[in-house]
């Protein structure tokens, strides 16, 4: 084995391999840090040009963009508040909340140092595990995977936050964005009112950038001129490393969540995302700071979606069954190059094996690097009024959600979604909740229904189902004594809020989002009953205590109202505007609208002289239409006018 | 398109030799789009990419060839798109499965695409096998009905692809539970590894690479294949798996007289869409005839291409692609079922399955 490892690390060191991993990695840092696109966007633009190179260089090109996607997109998390992909979410929500303190250096230092451990630590575990790799896959059958997303369920209710009725009702809610489309246990179409784009659900990237990216965005273009935040500085890392420091063994668990969650066909990297920033709250002594700027929340995302990265291919090397999109891109790669990949596969090409192992490793730790080198760069540009930034990123936003389908269904998913994110960012609703309930809502549905299909109830006993059930039971039961015993001392006072909200909820928003969102779930529990049966599960749990709970809000609200829309009217019209912007590219093509757009927000909104603009515009659009052609999609052609 | 030519740019930058032919001829400096309504990376994606090479080498004019992914609806939605854009001059083709010839037949919401009109310009076979696991007792595809336990199969939907293996299960009359909701046919494979499910279907390709091996080990026992076409009948044995008896054999074999009546007609319609004529080329219903001769003519060269021959050896057990008027008119055929076919697979699925039309 040694020998094997030893030879794919010549291997790789040969120059064209060498050259088209770097190649790789590039392109991938590039669209890691553009929000929406990441490592499918990637590895789809790369896969023309492999098949011009030899297996092994080709290969290494697509490794080299996978590996790097989630170290880069940090940047964009933590100086922007978009996540860059959306296992990175988490890393936007404490991220961003730190760079606005002036910490933008630390939160990075930690998420780059992380990243580059959580694919060390993969490939490490990788390079061990390879003889046992296959056995492990094989031990996970459906209800251990049911059990996998009832443990991420768990840990998701640790994001709820201080207000609880609307951490529960976004959490319904996300579950019920899950719920749309083709129900797992029987032929039924959800919530689809009989179009077509809605058959296959929505999808993770439009609904992440949409509650997270959009609302930015628009509070971007609000600011107008002006600098918005504190001026994000990047000079010392040192606080960084000594952060990241602390946290190691955190990030070394949060890398071995990454791992689990990589070998869960179809689970990855969001969810055990998501799994391990749970942890990090449940492991945390002080979770005051969580949601606003809590270092070890970036620690543990970032060292878990690195280590999915490689984990993720072992199901598609072993069993030829891609672990996530990504990952079906390289296993349909490796079938090009005429590997097949299958239960012979070590045996067969065990040097293989090892050059991904290598490659992986090499690309984390020189990624990191870069990353470090660029990222002052990049920071300064955070000094640039952020409405000009703002302009190319709801565009590269459109290209990402328009990855999906290509259909004017993406594009107008997103910007509704992103009215439903500005609502709920505006409105004190917890983003988190609502997307870890839309991530686990389909894994948990299919793995509960084909668990019982096949097993009844008999399922409940197997060892592997205990185990991870401890992982539920065992903190449950220790908090529980915990309480029992503190019983009778003193309450504690409850701790002071360290850092006064900023931005108070606006009671105004928050009815309007109360009221839309009971008429969701009571419109949902009226479809319902349309449904088979065994379809009606997970929309119940989602409606059940949803739709009291929006109605309780919806009361709150009402006898709490007061009339504060005008504090967000700046930003209302920035979401009016990009809703104009949706139907104006169904109408009329995609480049008259956007066009218009542009020059609305850089001479409107961000106020630029006409010749700046006008250069800086022309530039922003000639890359735009490029960028859609590199990655082959046609551009919408307009319905009332055949342009695009 | 942009990206083509930075990738012909590449290719002379790399110095890669690409087969150029005779530069005059039907196609000569024209790109030929082949949407595949499925992702990257997937099965259709990857045989696309596969037949890539040899149709740019054998169509006249050397053409290049853009392969197209367009998901989404469960392949509705490429299929509708290339309902609105397709080139009657035979430059967009649409490559797919049963997954987009089901939903037509069966008339389901959703579907803008008129398939039985198209025109078909190449199609690849894509057999299926069926295999059990070893704990059920049953040695061979005779022994079927004598499961010492309940027998479990996966599946995704039973109005895709799954449909013609349900089917062959009523033909047979096997008792057979159906666990429908996996992801794809890949999680139902696993699913079969680790014991959960021990009745399944897999496409050849798949067959070869991934469970041969099992078999092999003691692990699966091969049952029968989906069959092939002989004088419009699905009866023959399947080329790539000659060693397996065809589901009409079977019947024979267990009821002693030839399958007749609308569950044998329902399956034949339905599985010579999905096997015989798995992966198939559709062009724009106004292409001219000069174009369809001219892909039968490079189907014919490509098949007799030694390169290709060793390759497809490789992949498929040697499978060669049809194309011409017979192939045409039995795709045609099978995607125009009668009304009593149609009526039977609708109840079938509505009462069986829960599936609303």
């Amino acid at each position: 084995m040694i020998e094997n490892a030893v030879m794919a690390l010549d291997a790789l060191f040969d120059p064209i391999r060498l050259a088209a991993l770097f190649t790789g990695m590039i392109v991938g840092m590039v669209f890691g840090m553009l929000p929406g696109l990441g490592g499918v966007a990637a590895v789809s633009i790369l896969l023309p040009f492999i098949y011009y190179l030899a297996p092994y260089s080709g290969l290494a090109m697509l490794l080299g963009a996978v590996s790097v996607v989630y170290t880069s997109d940090t940047i964009t998390s933590v100086l922007i508040g978009a996540p860059g992909s959306p296992a990175s979410a988490p890393t936007a929500i404490e991220g961003h909340a730190l760079a606005k303190q002036g910490q933008a250096s630390r939160a990075l230092g930690v998420g780059f140092l992380a990243s580059m451990v959580g694919g060390l630590t993969g490939a490490a575990i990788l390079f061990v595990a390879i003889p046992i790799a296959g056995p492990i896959v094989l031990m996970l059958s459906t209800p251990e995977l049911f059990m996998f997303a009832l443990v991420g369920l768990y840990y998701a209710a640790s994001m709820i936050g201080k207000d609880l009725a609307k951490g529960l009702a976004a959490a319904c809610l996300g579950v019920l964005l899950g719920v749309v489309g083709p129900a797992q246990a029987a032929a039924d179409f959800r919530y689809t009112f009989d179009q077509v784009y809605l058959l296959d659900g929505f999808s993770l990237t439009i609904v992440a950038l949409g509650l997270f990216g959009v609302a930015e965005v628009i509070s971007m273009l609000a600011a107008g001129g002006g600098i918005s935040h504190e001026r994000v500085k990047v000079d010392h890392w040192g606080e960084g490393f000594r952060d990241f420091w602390k946290a190691k063994w955190l990030v070394l668990r949060a890398a071995v969540i990454g791992v689990f969650g990589g070998f869960v066909p179809a689970v990855g990297a969001s969810a055990s995302t998501w799994v391990a920033y749970g942890h990090a709250i449940h492991s945390t002594k002080d979770k005051s700071r969580f949601g606003k700027g809590e270092i070890r929340g970036i620690a543990a995302s970032e060292g878990a979606n690195n280590a999915t990265v490689i984990s993720d291919l072992v199901p598609t090397l072993l069993f030829s069954v891609p672990g996530g999109p990504a990952a079906a891109i390289f296993l349909g790669a490796l079938f090009s190059f005429g590997y097949y990949p299958g239960p012979r596969m070590i045996t067969q090409n065990p040097d293989l094996m090892f050059l991904i192992v290598w490659s992986v490793a090499l690309t984390s730790v020189v990624g990191a690097g870069l990353c470090f080198a660029i990222t002052p760069a990049l920071a300064r540009l955070t000094r640039i009024p952020f409405a000009i930034i703002a302009a190319p990123l709801v565009l590269i936003m459109v290209i990402g959600a328009y990855q999906s389908t290509s259909t004017m269904g993406d594009i107008f998913m997103l910007f509704l979604l992103g009215g439903l994110g500005w609502l709920m960012k505006h409105g004190g609703w917890p983003r988190a909740p609502a997307l870890v309930g839309f991530v686990l809502s389909g894994p948990m549905e299919q793995y509960f229904w084909l668990t019982n299909q096949i097993y009844g109830w008999s399922w409940l006993t197997r060892p592997g189902v205990l185990i991870i059930g401890s992982v539920i039971v065992i903190p449950m039961f220790l908090s529980f004594v915990r309480r029992l015993r503190a019983r009778g001392r003193k309450a504690e006072p409850a701790p002071e809020n360290a850092l006064p909200t900023l931005n108070a909820p606006s009671h105004g928003i928050a009815l309007v989002l109360a009221a839309i969102v009971s008429v969701m779930f009571a419109y949902a529990l009226w479809e319902t009953f349309s449904f088979n049966p065994a379809s009606r599960l997970m929309p119940g749990l989602a409606i059940l205590p949803g739709l009291p709970l929006a109605l309780y809000l919806l009361v709150r609200g009402l006898r709490g109202y007061r009339n504060d829309f005008s504090r967000d009217a700046n930003e209302l019209w920035v979401l009016v505007a990009l809703f104009v912007y949706a139907v104006a590219v169904w109408a009329f093509g995609l480049s008259i609208p956007t066009v218009a757009l542009i020059a609305w927000m850089l001479l409107v909104k961000a106020r630029m002289r006409i010749w700046t603009g006008l250069i800086y515009g022309t530039a922003v659009f000639a890359v735009i239409r490029l960028l859609f052609d590199l990655l082959r999609g046609d551009a919408p052609v307009g319905a009332l006018i055949p342009f695009s | 398109m942009l990206n083509r030519r930075l990738s012909v740019a590449a290719a002379i930058v790399l110095g890669s030799t690409l087969a150029v032919g005779a530069q005059d001829g039907l196609f000569s400096g024209k790109t030929i789009e082949v949407v595949v309504p499925f992702g990257e990376g997937g099965a259709t994606f990857v045989s696309a990419k596969f037949l890539e090479p040899y149709l740019e080498k054998h169509l006249p004019g050397n053409p290049d060839l853009d392969v197209v992914s367009r998901p989404g609806g469960g392949s509705i939605l490429g299929a509708n798109w290339f309902e609105q854009n397709a080139k009657s001059d035979g430059t967009t083709i649409l490559f797919t499965t049963s997954s987009t010839a089901n939903p037509f037949v069966l008339g389901q919401k959703g579907v803008e695409y008129k398939l039985a009109d198209y025109r078909v310009a190449y199609s690849h076979p894509f057999s299926a096998v069926a295999y059990v696991s070893p704990t059920t007792g049953v040695t061979n595809a005779a022994g079927i009905r004598d499961s010492s336990v309940p027998l479990i199969y996966g599946g995704i939907a039973a109005a895709a692809s799954d449909l013609p293996g349900l089917l062959s299960f009523e033909v047979l009359d096997v008792d057979v539970k159906s666990v429908l909701g996996f992801n794809g046919r890949g999680p139902v494979r696993l699913a079969f590894e680790q014991g959960e499910l021990n009745i399944d279907y897999q496409f050849t390709p798949v067959y070869l690479t991934q469970v041969v091996p099992s078999v092999a080990e003691g692990r699966a026992v091969p049952l029968w294949t989906g069959g092939a076409m002989e004088d419009g009948v699905l009866k023959a044995r399947d080329p790539i798996a000659p060693e397996l008896p065809s589901v009409y054999e079977v019947y024979e074999e267990l009821n002693g007289k030839a399958p007749s009546g609308i569950e044998w007609d329902a399956f034949q319609g339905i599985a010579s869409v999905t096997y015989a004529y798995g992966l198939t080329g559709y062009m724009h219903p106004d292409t001219p005839q000069e174009v369809l001769d001219a892909f039968a003519e490079a189907v014919a060269a490509i098949n007799a291409d030694p390169e290709f021959q060793e390759e497809s050896q490789k992949v498929t057990n040697g499978a060669r692609l049809n194309a011409g008027p017979d192939t045409e008119s039995a795709v045609k055929a099978a995607l125009s079922p009668s009304t009593e076919v149609k009526d039977y697979l609708r109840n079938l699925l509505s009462s069986k399955f829960g599936v609303t039309f």
